[in-house]
């Protein structure tokens, strides 16, 4: 059944791809960051107008920009854009006031010590055999067929 | 074999740019009459949800000699609010939603409760891996809760028990002080976190049974699982490990894998969610689990067949009942949930599943002793005290009793407990912390606040990640 695919692959003029590491990294990585996201798809109501919120921003950018840091500050909101900190910036932050002493870096917990277990891509049951292309798990020459014609390198990370 | 026949289908439509053809809810997907596997299906008891409760009765003539204390755990995933005087809190999505087919208005936080139709919400978090860093968001929420609509708190004559992770950003701790007293006008504010709340309410219910010299507190909530040491009631910050799998890495990998085998549901977080509370747990017996999920027919004892809602005929998603296995109605659509049910939560023992190089929440427990003083293991060994969201998972009591018993030296009993609700745990544990004697010492006044800034914050909350005590 493999060997059918191969051959309609290298009729179709198509070599024998191979996923190099950095791109099974980085595919790795979307993987990891597809894991914290918050949402799929985009706002649905991103072509609604909110007529409430485009003067509440005005304001707030007016208020930012004339009244110094430790001003009184007399407008509602003004500690919102103040205060607004990616993830990133809070922990370059933190870095450069905390060098030493436990600090969110260093409670992380740190990599197991005992071997990974591997599943398959497809079916997520044991898997014993790794794809040769781009690195995933498969547990039978009827998975790896689903992810040759599905995931393998159909996808671009 | 559906397994196959699905995929092909499924896959189909979406290794091709999401396209949402034959994805829920939109187009019934045809299940095959092959079903045939008649389980003993024993419909697992549904999370607990928020209880209703009467709004807090404080009649003003009462302020006048007593201030009310509001006690506000405010978690990533939902908000448990109350004043101490309630008999439970109020629990809140903490977070503003859309719906797609509502776009004449959001939801803020509990609002949702009054969407019918809970498919392809979309969510605004406050919280971005674990730390509130969107207060646009989060002050739409905490207005509502502090409103009539929730738990009308009259900001004059209320003291305020705010919750936030260990190791919150400093510039993210001001933000709230600033918050509290300036937007607010709260009376006084203490903040501190879950798990310190937790351990003191343990300490003072199990105090008659003896020594409590040490509590090992697992927190696993939306973002990441915590596991604190405490000597007494004060936690050992540099032994603190975080282990970054919580709920909602859970949920984000469950719509993963049912989307690439079965349906397409990325954009169902709620519905799959829910699913995950329903017929999820946590394996002792991971093996053997493997081998009879690979089983066909009625040998197989853990799939389920789950319908989920359409939220026109069916309100919500549900195990099918036994009887009915095999019959299948033409307008349902169903999820098998075979091995997901087990090696979705798996991630929380094992990370390194999907690619997280980081121990398991069972593995971190004996790293986390490795990082205590020698004398203080052995208690901490024995007093493990679990909460949060995850804790509601059936099997992880006993999962990490087995793996901890295996890894740790056999001369030390092992004793972890599970509260009756892990959710509200921190937040009952708050009522009984602000009637300490000493609670009141531990606040900052606005008054305080206005004379010293964040300094006195800094000083009274045990919140900062450099200071000793
Ligand atoms: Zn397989
Ligand atoms: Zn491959």
């Amino acid at each position: 059944m493999a060997d059918k695919r191969e051959s309609v692959r290298i009729k179709d003029g198509q070599q024998l791809r191979i996923l190099d590491e950095a791109a099974r990294r980085r595919r790795q990585r979307k993987a990891l960051e597809a894991l914290e996201q918050d949402n799929f798809s985009e706002d649905p109501h991103a072509d609604l107008k909110m007529s409430k919120k485009a003067p509440k921003f005005e304001e707030v950018m007016e208020t930012a920009s004339t009244s110094g840091p430790k001003k009184k500050r007399k407008s509602r909101g003004d500690f919102k854009l103040r205060y607004r900190k990616s993830f990133a910036a809070l922990l370059e932050e933190e870095h450069m006031l905390n060098k030493d002493g436990p600090s969110y870096v260093t409670a992380c917990a740190p990599p197991s010590k005992f071997p990974d277990r591997h599943f398959c891509a497809v079916c997520g049951f044991p898997s014993a055999y790794t794809c040769v292309q781009c690195g995933a798990r498969y547990c039978s020459v009827k998975c790896l067929g689903t992810h040759q014609d599905t995931r393998c390198l159909k996808w671009t990370a | 074999m559906y397994l196959l026949l699905a995929l092909q289908k499924a896959l189909a439509c979406q290794l091709s740019v999401p396209s949402r053809a034959s994805s829920y809810p939109l187009r019934p997907r045809v299940s095959s009459a092959l079903s045939t596997a008649a389980q003993s299906v024993t419909v697992e008891i549904p999370p607990i949800k928020a209880v209703d409760n009467i709004q807090a009765t404080i009649k003003p003539a009462e302020l006048n000699f007593k201030m009310a204390t509001l006690i506000l755990d405010n978690g990533a995933g939902t908000a448990k609010v109350g004043f101490s005087t309630d008999t439970e809190p109020r629990i809140i999505p903490n977070c503003v939603t859309k719906a797609k087919n509502v776009r004449t208005r959001i939801f803020i936080g509990d609002q949702i409760d009054e969407c019918k139709d809970l498919s392809s919400l979309y969510y605004l978090l406050p919280f971005q891996k674990g730390f509130l860093v969107n207060w646009e968001i989060e002050k739409q929420v905490w207005d509502h809760m502090f409103s009539k609509d929730v738990c009308q708190v009259d900001f004059n004559e209320t003291t305020v028990i705010v919750t936030e992770p260990f190791f919150n950003f400093p510039s993210v701790g001001e933000a709230i002080n600033e918050v509290i007293f300036e937007e607010y006008q709260f009376q006084s504010l203490h903040r501190t976190q879950a798990p310190t709340l937790s351990c003191y309410k343990h300490q003072k219910d199990k105090e008659t049974s003896g020594s409590l010299f040490g509590t090992l507190v697992v927190e696993s909530g939306y973002s990441f699982s915590h596991l604190v040491p405490f000597l007494k009631n004060k936690p050992l910050k540099e032994a603190i490990v975080r282990v970054n799998v919580g709920g909602k890495v859970l949920t984000n990998h469950l719509k993963e894998v049912i989307s690439y085998r079965q349906l397409m549901v990325m954009d169902e977080t709620y519905v799959i969610n829910q699913m995950k509370e329903d017929v999820c747990y946590v394996s002792t017996r991971f093996n053997k689990d493997m081998q009879i999920a690979r089983l066909k027919g009625p040998l197989n004892t853990i799939t389920r067949d789950y319908i989920l809602p359409d939220y026109t005929h069916i309100k919500r998603g549900h195990v099918r009942p036994p009887e009915d296995s095999g019959k299948s109605k033409g307008d349902e659509q169903m999820i098998r949930m075979n091995n997901e049910r087990f090696s979705v939560p798996e991630l929380l023992f094992k990370p390194s599943d999907v690619g997280i190089q980081e121990m398991g929440i069972s593995e971190s427990i004996m790293h986390c002793l490795s990082l205590v003083e020698t004398e203080l293991a052995p208690h901490l060994l024995n007093n493990v005290l679990v909460t949060g969201g995850n804790a509601l998972l059936p099997g992880l009591q006993d999962r990490l009793y087995q793996d901890v018993r295996s890894m740790a030296c056999d001369d030390y009993d092992v004793g972890i407990s599970t509260p009756k609700n892990p959710i509200t745990y921190p937040w009952h544990a708050g009522c009984d912390f602000s009637l300490d004697p000493n609670f009141p010492s531990m606040c900052v006044s606005k008054h305080e606040y206005e004379e010293h800034g964040h300094n006195i914050c800094s000083q009274k909350f045990n919140v900062s990640s450099t200071s000793p005590s």
